[in-house]
């Protein structure tokens, strides 16, 4: 599709409201599903339920194949199809949905940074720690990530997106480093953030931003999984206001909406 | 009685070659011919004693036994000459010779008979590897297709082909060997082994949908009495994607990979006289696919038919009646695959409708069918006024046509009395009158006036001239 009819259906979709039937898909909850997955899923539910939009989760096996970017999660919504955080929050503001509206230029700017920051390093360590720790990659990655398919398809499906992740850590300078280097990383990332916020109860005081989602959708994500080893929830553990951060949006936006 | 090149039988004179047609008859030579043949041709009861083949270098000679053998039937110089004719076309249709030349000449040595005759078979074998190169442009797409043929690998006329094409948007590979039972080089007539490997892909704009197979497969095909059989397994890698971001929810929802594992048999009896233009003559092909029990994700039990009947009326006109029809039947609680149903339309079945344009559709995107049957009533007559009779002319055929057809989804819970009910309602028609152009004697091309009948909605249709090309047709 062209620019101008790119442009021309979004301009649509703005002038459609939010469909009550809106649905989140994501890959299966219970035995497919990986940790940096997860951590993505769950700041689009955080960030779509700040917002006040109802969404549905679907989990699908195929989930990561049917996404338009090939990303999780993605969102259909109407006749729209939408993956990823960054473009889905672009979609509800053309809807007239959005948390940052009322930040001025600094604080925009400061709110790119930080989810950059966010992206970088969490994100990244996360897939490190995935696949690139051969442990963690034999015992959990490789097999939930193929539990949908069939011998031999699931091995091939698997080592090709190991494969796939390792040539990317490679690319950008991460190949050469070691666990606790990812994990020093990520200590690296979570004081940042933990200065940033300081005793505010959000990173941009009283209300919650995308930010906020996709912090709390890593964190809340790597403190809650099982992984082969508990450093990485332990680095996380020593900030004490992110893990107040991270209860608070567990209990503002996920436990009052499903009692 | 010197040395004959019997390279073809062409300088022969008239009379000798009637005579040599009637050697059937001649099996048992009755005295009195012979002698009117030695007469004739100077020709007297002949005895081919040794039949020599020069030029083998991998080439084992066992294989070629079979070929040749019919030369010792020989009883007379003119049959000796038909049968090493014949063998040296058996010899190059194995397609492991680039040149055969054929020598008799009066035996010698000390066994040599004085009525004794030797055949020599001077071969000139092919090269051990053979390649080819070509570009393609089309479909947007520009691609540069690497052959590469090995055509008598352990030198009993086993053929490994190994196609590469590297494109601007896909590339693509297919391995094959090919295993003839010796003696029954023809596919048809003969236990032939096949085994593939391969990489396709394949872009479906009527579903917005885009297909990578990878696979291997084993086939091995025999005759039965009347019948030809193909015994295959297939174990399918798919890819399925969307071909845009605007497919459909529905086509969006079966991207992703999944394995097919199948096992499939084919039956058919085929006696008409030509594939693309028969005049008389049925074809009965019947398929049917079991997936699933050899592992893989996909699981079904497909049956799909064709029946072709044709019938020579007055004045080179045939009447050809074609029924096709097909169902698949999902084991376990999975649904059917898009890739797996059938889909229906276009100018080589359904004419008047757009390609595979007919049945279940979300947001114009075709989802094909779990069911469906199409007829054709065809009337071929030779171009009006005959321009070209007997040469460039019979090439053509205009033709009258009457299709039909129909695809849904069937509830498999509901009795076969409610499937026929189904199956049914909203049938599709068409007729039209067109031209038809055979290629060679695999395709034809079709250039048709249609009027499409019982549209249904969501159907998509090609009212007025139509084009189409293909191999297999209703």
């Amino acid at each position: 599709m062209s620019l101008a009819a790119d442009a021309f259906v979004s301009q649509i979709a703005a002038a459609e409201p939010w469909p009550e039937n809106a649905t989140l898909y994501q890959p299966l909850k219970e035995d497919q599903i990986l940790l940096s997955d997860c951590a993505s899923s769950l700041a689009v539910q955080a960030y779509l339920r700040m917002c006040g939009l109802p969404v549905q989760v679907v989990c699908r096996a195929n989930a990561e194949y049917m996404s338009p970017s090939g990303k999780i999660p993605f969102i259909h919504v109407g006749n729209q199809v939408v993956s990823e955080l960054g473009p889905i929050v672009q979609f509800t503001k053309a809807k007239g949905h959005s948390l940052s509206d009322g930040l001025d230029d600094v604080q925009r700017a400061e709110l790119k940074a930080y989810m950059e920051l966010v992206n970088n390093m969490l994100l990244t360590a996360e897939l490190y720690v995935q696949w690139c720790d051969d442990a963690t990659a034999a015992e959990i990655s490789r097999p939930r990530y193929s539990s949908p398919y069939s011998w031999p398809l699931s091995n091939i499906l698997s080592y090709q997106r190991q494969w796939e992740v390792r040539r990317k850590m490679n690319a950008i300078g991460w190949g050469a480093k070691n666990l606790e280097q990812v994990y020093e990383d990520v200590s690296q990332c979570c004081q940042a953030l933990s200065q940033r916020l300081g005793t505010q109860p959000f990173f941009f005081n009283k209300q919650p931003t995308e930010l906020d989602a996709l912090v709390f959708g890593h964190l809340f994500t790597i403190l809650t999984t099982r992984l082969t080893s508990t450093e990485l929830a332990e680095r996380i553990k020593s900030y004490s206001n992110l893990l107040s951060f991270c209860r608070r949006i567990e209990q503002t936006y996920f436990e009052d909406k499903s009692s | 009685m010197g040395t004959v090149h019997a390279k073809s039988l062409d300088p022969l004179p008239m009379h000798g070659r009637d005579l040599g047609i009637n050697n059937d008859d001649l099996m048992e030579p009755p005295e009195h011919e012979q002698e009117s043949k030695q007469e004739i041709l100077e020709n007297k009861d002949v005895v081919v004693q040794h039949v020599n083949i020069q030029g083998l270098g991998r080439t084992k000679e066992d294989l070629l036994g079979y070929e040749i053998s019919d030369v010792f039937l020989a009883r007379n110089l003119i049959d000796v000459m038909k049968k090493a004719h014949l063998a040296r076309q058996r010899l190059l249709r194995l397609g492991i010779f680039k040149d055969v030349e054929v020598l008799i000449d009066t035996s010698e040595g000390t066994d040599a008979l004085p009525n004794g005759l030797d055949v020599t078979f001077e071969v000139t074998e092919i090269k051990r590897l053979t390649g080819s190169y070509n570009t393609m442009v089309g479909n947007n797409e520009g691609s540069m297709v690497l052959g590469l043929k090995l055509p008598n690998m352990f030198g009993r006329a086993e053929k490994l082909t190994f196609q590469f094409s590297y494109g601007t948007k896909e590339t693509s590979y297919g391995l094959s060997f090919f295993k003839p039972q010796p003696g029954y080089f023809e596919r048809k007539y003969g236990h032939n082994l096949t085994l593939n490997m391969y990489k396709v892909t394949g872009q479906f704009p009527w579903s917005s949908l885009k297909e990578t197979d990878r696979g291997v497969s084993a086939e091995l095909s025999f005759p039965f009495g009347m019948t030809n059989h193909t015994l295959k397994w297939e174990g399918v890698w798919r890819e399925l994607g969307c071909l845009a971001r605007s497919a459909s929810f529905a086509v969006r929802e079966e991207s992703g990979h999944s394995l097919k594992s199948a096992i499939s048999h084919t039956m058919s009896v085929d006696t008409r006289n030509s594939a693309i233009f028969p005049s008389r003559g049925a074809l009965l092909r019947i398929n049917q696919e079991l997936a699933g029990y050899t592992g893989g994700d996909a699981s079904f039990l497909k049956e799909d038919f064709e029946l072709q009947l044709n019938r020579r009326l007055f004045w080179d006109s045939v009447l050809s009646l074609s029924l096709w029809g097909g169902m698949l039947y999902p084991i376990g609680s999975e649904t059917s695959c898009i890739a797996d149903r059938f889909y229906l339309g276009g100018p080589t079945s359904v004419r008047g409708f757009g390609m595979y344009s007919i049945g279940p559709q979300s947001e114009g995107d075709y989802l094909g069918g779990e069911a469906y049957w199409a007829g054709g009533l065809h009337l071929y007559t030779p171009l009006p006024f005959r321009p070209g009779k007997g040469g460039f002319g019979d090439l053509f055929r205009t033709h009258f046509f009457l299709n039909a057809g129909n695809l849904c989804n069937l509830n498999y819970g509901d009795g076969p009395q409610a499937h026929l009910q189904k199956l049914a309602e909203c049938i599709r028609w068409s007729y039209g009158v067109g031209i038809v152009l055979r290629l060679g004697n695999i395709a034809r091309l079709e250039l048709n006036y249609c009027v499409p009948m019982g549209v249904q909605s969501g159907d998509r249709i090609c009212d007025g001239v139509q084009f189409g090309a293909g191999i297999r047709f209703l």
